[in-house]
């Protein structure tokens, strides 16, 4: 299946996972993903756990990460 | 204004009686409200992930108590993804026994319910006391999900008549959800977008018409963009952390993150018979400080699991060596899954030595992560490009095998002239053929080397083959000073 990225369009094994996908985009991506200082968003800009189940012709971006809105 | 009041009741009662007679589950209904403020608590995703649970309960139970009318609904995937859970004996239990104490309303199953086989779903669905809902799950004659329904009317405490669907995704392949087809065996899929469309009907019988889906947060955007008869959507399956939820086409779309880590909280004012107000967010279960101390103690219970510590196997000899435990972890991966060939990175094998007792906790220490198990067709041309990028990584052996041996041979500076595999009879492998290869989700995806085919995952881990495999009581003696990777000549951190 097809994930896209940040744009970039990346071909992955059907059933991957979000650390899948950004593993095989950038290494570094997935380290500063795992470390806290970036975040992985889905194509409508909401945070998304590593371990999300993603179908194809779904958009990522990776981004620093910032700080959250309080919970309630 | 209460003669009025009486003369609208009298005026409506012989539609009220009509209504209860064409729908046995509104016949012994209360008369909606002029107005009502509905709470839809939710969640999805738990995997397992029991330890917030005593939080969750204190808040679903204090919302209860303050008046509103609430319901609590489950996006599903409660299953796979803490081995002291998953491990527990029968499959499921503590979120079986969990969730009835939440007292939740409704449940969705996602495609992780079916990840301990269908007579354990089935066996869940009979025991909970809740029903179900999918409209897009089609049990064949035989294969009947118990308690499980298309959609479920529900009616609130002071009388909102809530109407919910219930959606799984399936994948474009082979039209079944995310796990082994083994484990759906005897269920048919539709696709849940177009079923969907088929419940509108659903609107005329309720103040409030909700999806419970499994579909992932992208679905559920183009459901509300194909469906604005629907008042919200409670998702799953993405892992989504939707704060506040998002309003699309006129329909809140709401996610609950993973693993417990949040709650959803859905609020909808009802007024004559329509929601005309609607908001979502989540509630950060780290910021709750109450517990419920029987919920506690239900934790405390499950997390002391005696099948952690259950002995599989007994080998005669403690297995040592980053050699004989990866050739064990890529037999087990290989004979799980009936591949020809598996591969194993070192940096997954996080033991140095298994002793003769070996347990399930044992397995979950050796191989920790979680990791997949992906089949990919691979020629032998394709394999020594994967040998070759993990030789690369620090110019020494990387990766254990099964179903052939290989040499990697090196010049003086270390750079590969080639790359020699073998069969299992020792003979070079065959050029001019595809393997089925298994590798696990981390070297599948961090490892650059060519295929032609992307592949696909398993649904299942490279821990769950190690125990299936040791469960079949295999002859371990052949791990004693077993190898299947080398190097010539030997490299300096060769360990022979």
């Amino acid at each position: 299946m097809n994930i896209k990225v940040n744009g970039k369009m990346i071909e992955i094994f059907s059933g991957a996972r979000v650390a899948d996908v950004l593993r095989k985009y950038s290494m570094i991506s997935w380290k500063q993903v795992q470390n806290g200082t970036k975040m992985v968003c889905d194509g409508h800009g909401h945070e998304i756990a590593h371990d999300g189940e993603l179908n194809g012709g779904e958009a990522l971006c990776v981004k620093i990460a910032g700080k959250r809105r309080a919970g309630k | 204004m209460k003669r009025g009041k009486r003369f609208r009741i009298a005026w409506f009662l012989p539609l009220l009686l009509l209504a209860g007679l064409a729908c046995f589950s509104c016949a012994s209904l209360p008369r909606a409200p002029e107005e009502a403020r509905v709470v839809i608590l939710h969640f999805n995703d738990v995997h397992g992930k029991i330890d917030n649970f005593a939080k969750v309960a204190a808040r679903i139970d204090a919302e209860r108590r303050g008046g509103a009318d609430v319901l609590l609904l489950c996006a599903g995937d409660n299953f796979t993804g803490n081995p002291i859970i998953d491990q527990y004996q029968p499959p499921g239990e503590p979120m079986l026994e969990l969730l009835n104490r939440l007292g939740v309303d409704l449940l969705t199953p996602g495609n992780h319910e079916f990840d301990f086989g269908l007579e354990n779903l089935k066996r869940f669905a009979a025991r909970v006391r809740f029903p179900i809902v999918s409209a897009n799950i089609h049990p064949q004659p035989g294969s009947e999900i118990p308690n499980m329904t298309p959609s479920r009317l529900l009616t609130t405490r002071s009388g909102v008549r809530v109407a919910v669907f219930g959606l799984i995704q399936i994948e474009p392949g082979n039209g079944l959800p995310s796990t082994h087809p083994d484990r759906v065996r005897g269920l048919n899929f539709s696709e849940p977008l177009k079923k969907a469309l088929e419940m509108k009907p659903l609107r005329r019988g309720a103040d409030v018409l909700l999806a419970l889906s499994h579909m992932g947060f992208e679905d559920d955007v183009k459901l509300a963009k194909s469906m604005p008869e629907l008042d919200a959507i409670i998702g799953g399956h993405s892992h989504t952390r939707v704060d506040p939820a998002e309003t699309v086409n006129g329909v809140l779309v709401a996610q609950a993150g993973s693993d417990l880590r949040y709650l959803g909280r859905v609020e909808l004012l009802v007024r004559g018979g329509r929601v005309v107000e609607k908001k979502g967010g989540l509630i950060d279960v780290k910021e709750l400080k109450d517990e419920d101390p029987e919920v506690k103690a239900m934790i405390e219970r499950f997390n002391d699991n005696p099948a952690f510590s259950r002995v599989i196997v007994t080998a005669s000899f403690a297995i040592t060596g980053k050699d004989a435990l990866g050739c064990l972890m890529t037999d087990a991966m290989r004979a799980a899954h009936g591949l020809d060939v598996a591969f194993q990175n070192e940096g997954g094998i996080r033991l140095r030595r298994l002793n003769e007792d070996i347990t399930i906790k044992d397995v979950y220490t050796l191989d920790p992560f979680g990791n997949e198990v992906i089949e990919i067709a691979m020629n032998a041309g394709e394999m020594r490009s994967l040998i070759r990028d993990s030789f690369l990584k620090g110019n020494e052996i990387d990766l254990q095998v099964s179903g052939l041996s290989y040499t990697v041979r090196t010049d003086g500076e270390l750079r590969i002239q080639g790359i020699d595999l073998r069969g299992p009879d020792g003979a070079a492998l065959a050029e001019d053929r595809d393997f089925r290869v298994g590798l696990s989700s981390y070297v599948a995806s961090s490892y650059e080397f060519k295929h032609r085919d992307p592949g696909r995952s398993l649904a299942a881990t490279t821990a769950e083959a190690l125990i299936r495999f040791l469960e079949g009581k295999p002859d371990l003696s052949i791990y004693r000073g077993i190898r299947r990777a080398f190097q010539d000549p030997p490299g300096r951190n060769d360990r022979y």
